[in-house]
């Protein structure tokens, strides 16, 4: 009581404080750094390249040379592991930002407006909810496939870039969009919720009446106020969509052959896990440990911005 | 009362008459050619692919009308209960669904109920003991479960209970809900699922248990148990039915990959295959029942809401 210096943190600090603190987020935060760490520096980290084939030795089980074995086709599994890390980080951030862009500015136009505008958007946030959010996916996957490819053929044929010939971005430019558009409607309903609670404390009331414009109610009150329980929820977010794009490839609609995801892994291994388990084990403990870990942080950043707020 | 219901249904029916509308246009502006599609499956290439003869197959099935009609078509023969032939099996879709989805609804029911069984007076036992170590224990293992997606529980417990703990034969396919091949599938369920319903059950029974009635009672000298059955129990169950709609989410997803997995064949299964064949009639009708569930199930949940918190007047 009574320490200035204390006083004097800033809520970041504090909360960076709280977080550290905290066992099970810090375990859950190393864990998604390697992951991270993993993805970015795949190249150099991996053994083999996720392509490269040895059939003599195909379906091995874990040894010197293969750390995790190797799969039906002679390749690598760990290296294999290590570009799947890759894809799930490229979609778990485009996606997450995509979404989160629509769902701020769709809520906070609901928030702000209220009336009519504000009925008709959170209606259209319902129904894109109540949809089954896979089937949804899986739907926008199925349909958006031959536009995309027909655009990236005309894209080749005006710039002759030979960029737009790579399937690996039609397929990840794909999955982008199926992933974003079912996942805004949770951030569309939190950033809408926080805007209305906000709006109507007294602070900001009083900021009002000393005529305060609505860029500084922004920047001063109403951003600073509301930005917790929208960390929190991209932090579950990313996992989330990590989730889904394995969810995706192991339908068979995501991330297509020969590029590796965790998904098609897992489900390549359907037909052969009786045999050579370490296929199945090594892909579906990976997204169990991810998924923990995210939630681990998550809730981890939870309770250190809101610690009012006891967890139940 | 009446006028709640009435704009509860009038919202929920133009919503799904929305989605219908968009899956629609998806599928007309953006899937791939179905009849082609069809012949290229019949005939393994594109080489003795003609065109009048996909243009005839195409006036058939109607599929060269403007989007309007096409739609407006639609719809109205749903409302008549025809809900289209599948460009594939060339079968009535109706038929086709009832059959799987009476397979789908028989494993979700299952599970719901186990799952009832199990979660709620789990949640009870971890809010009576809050904070103490049997609470932490059961709130540590249900975080870790839900963390876990639905298609790697499945193929760890075939794993665990094939490979390692072999009490099992290979528990594949479908022979009716009594028998002991649906038991992995609806501990799969039940697994992905128990933490809505636990946690909603531990949360509103902390909840109730903090209100100053319950204090009251306790004062005028209640014994612990009338307390926990009359004053806490009734109050703190009700909102745990609107996880409800949560759970049928819950469901009709996670029902794609344990069909998937398990091979079971249910509406799961067969919404999958239809997206993989291009089958317009049938993807729709999937995309149609799928999104009934779940809004049927809010507007229940709004309904029963409605009569046990008369607070939302009209919403």
């Amino acid at each position: 009581m009574g320490d200035l210096k204390n006083k004097s943190k800033s809520l970041r600090d504090i909360a960076l404080k709280r977080l550290l603190n905290n066992y099970l987020a810090l375990v859950g935060f190393v864990i998604v750094i390697i992951f991270f760490v993993f993805a970015i520096f795949g190249t150099i980290l991996a053994p083999y390249d996720f392509l490269s084939q040895n059939i003599d030795r195909a379906l091995e089980g874990p040894s010197k040379d293969y750390i995790l074995g190797t799969d039906p086709m002679g390749r690598d599994v760990f290296s294999r592991m290590v570009f799947g890390a890759r894809t799930a980080a490229i979609v778990a951030f485009t996606t997450t930002i995509i979404s989160l862009i629509l769902g701020v500015f769709i809520g906070t136009i609901a928030g702000f407006s209220g009336g009519k505008i504000d009925a008709f958007l959170m209606w259209i946030t319902d129904i894109t909810m109540s949809v089954p959010g896979l089937l949804l996916a899986i739907l926008i996957n199925a349909t958006i496939k031959p536009p995309i490819s027909s655009l990236f053929d005309a894209l080749y044929q005006s710039t002759e870039n030979t960029i737009f010939l790579n399937t690996y971005m039609i397929d990840f430019v794909i999955v982008f969009g199926a992933i974003a558009l079912i996942s805004w409607p949770s951030y569309a309903r939190i950033v809408r919720g926080q805007i209305l609670s906000v709006k109507q404390q007294i602070y900001v009331e009083a900021a009002v009446s000393m005529g305060a414009n609505l860029t500084h109610l922004m920047k001063r009150h109403l951003i600073p106020n509301s930005i917790g329980p929208v960390v929190v929820a991209v932090t579950q977010g990313i996992g989330g969509a990590i989730l889904l794009e394995s969810s995706l490839s192991f339908l068979g609609v995501g991330v297509q052959p020969p590029n590796a995801s965790w998904g098609s892994m897992l489900s390549d291994s359907l037909t052969l896990w009786r045999s050579f388990p370490h296929l199945m084990i090594v892909p579906a403990i990976t997204i169990g440990i991810i998924q923990i870990a995210f939630i681990f942080l998550g809730d981890g950043i939870n309770d250190a911005l809101n610690p009012k707020q006891t967890r139940r | 009362m009446l006028n709640f219901i009435f704009i509860r249904i009038i919202r929920w029916s133009t919503g799904l008459l929305l989605v219908l509308l968009v899956s629609y246009a998806m599928m007309f502006y953006g899937g791939g050619d179905p009849i082609k599609q069809m012949f290229l499956d019949e005939l393994g290439n594109t080489q003795y692919l003609d065109q009048t003869m996909i243009d005839s197959e195409r006036d058939k099935f109607g599929l060269n009308d403007p989007f309007i009609i096409q739609f407006k078509r639609y719809i109205f023969n749903v409302l008549q209960g025809d809900w289209g032939t599948s460009f594939r099996s060339q079968r009535p879709v109706l038929e086709m669904i009832k059959p799987r989805l009476w397979i789908s609804m028989q494993l979700g029911f299952a599970a719901t109920i186990v799952m009832a069984i199990l979660g709620i007076p789990l949640g009870i036992i971890a809010s009576l003991n809050h904070n103490k170590w049997l609470d932490l224990s059961i709130i540590g293992t249900i975080i870790t479960l839900n963390a876990i997606p639905v298609f790697v529980t499945g193929p760890i417990l075939l794993l665990f209970f094939v490979l390692v703990v072999p009490i099992m034969n290979v528990p594949y396919g479908w022979d009716g809900i009594l028998n002991t091949q649906v038991i992995l599938p609806i501990a799969v369920i039940v697994i992905s699922t128990i933490p809505i319903i636990l946690r909603q059950t531990r949360a509103s029974m902390l909840e109730i248990m903090n209100e100053d009635y319950v204090r009251t009672a306790r004062a005028k000298g209640l014994s612990e148990k009338k307390v926990i059955l009359k004053h806490i129990l009734k109050p703190a169950l009700t909102p745990v039915i609107t996880s409800l709609g949560l759970v049928m989410i819950t469901l009709v997803n996670g029902a794609l990959f344990v069909e998937l997995i398990f091979n079971i064949p249910g509406f799961g299964k067969m919404s999958i295959d239809a997206i993989w064949d291009v089958d317009h009639p049938l993807i729709m009708s999937t995309v149609l029942v799928g999104t009934l569930i779940v809004m049927f199930s809010n507007l229940v949940v709004d309904i029963i809401y409605f009569f046990l918190d008369p607070r939302i007047a009209d919403g």
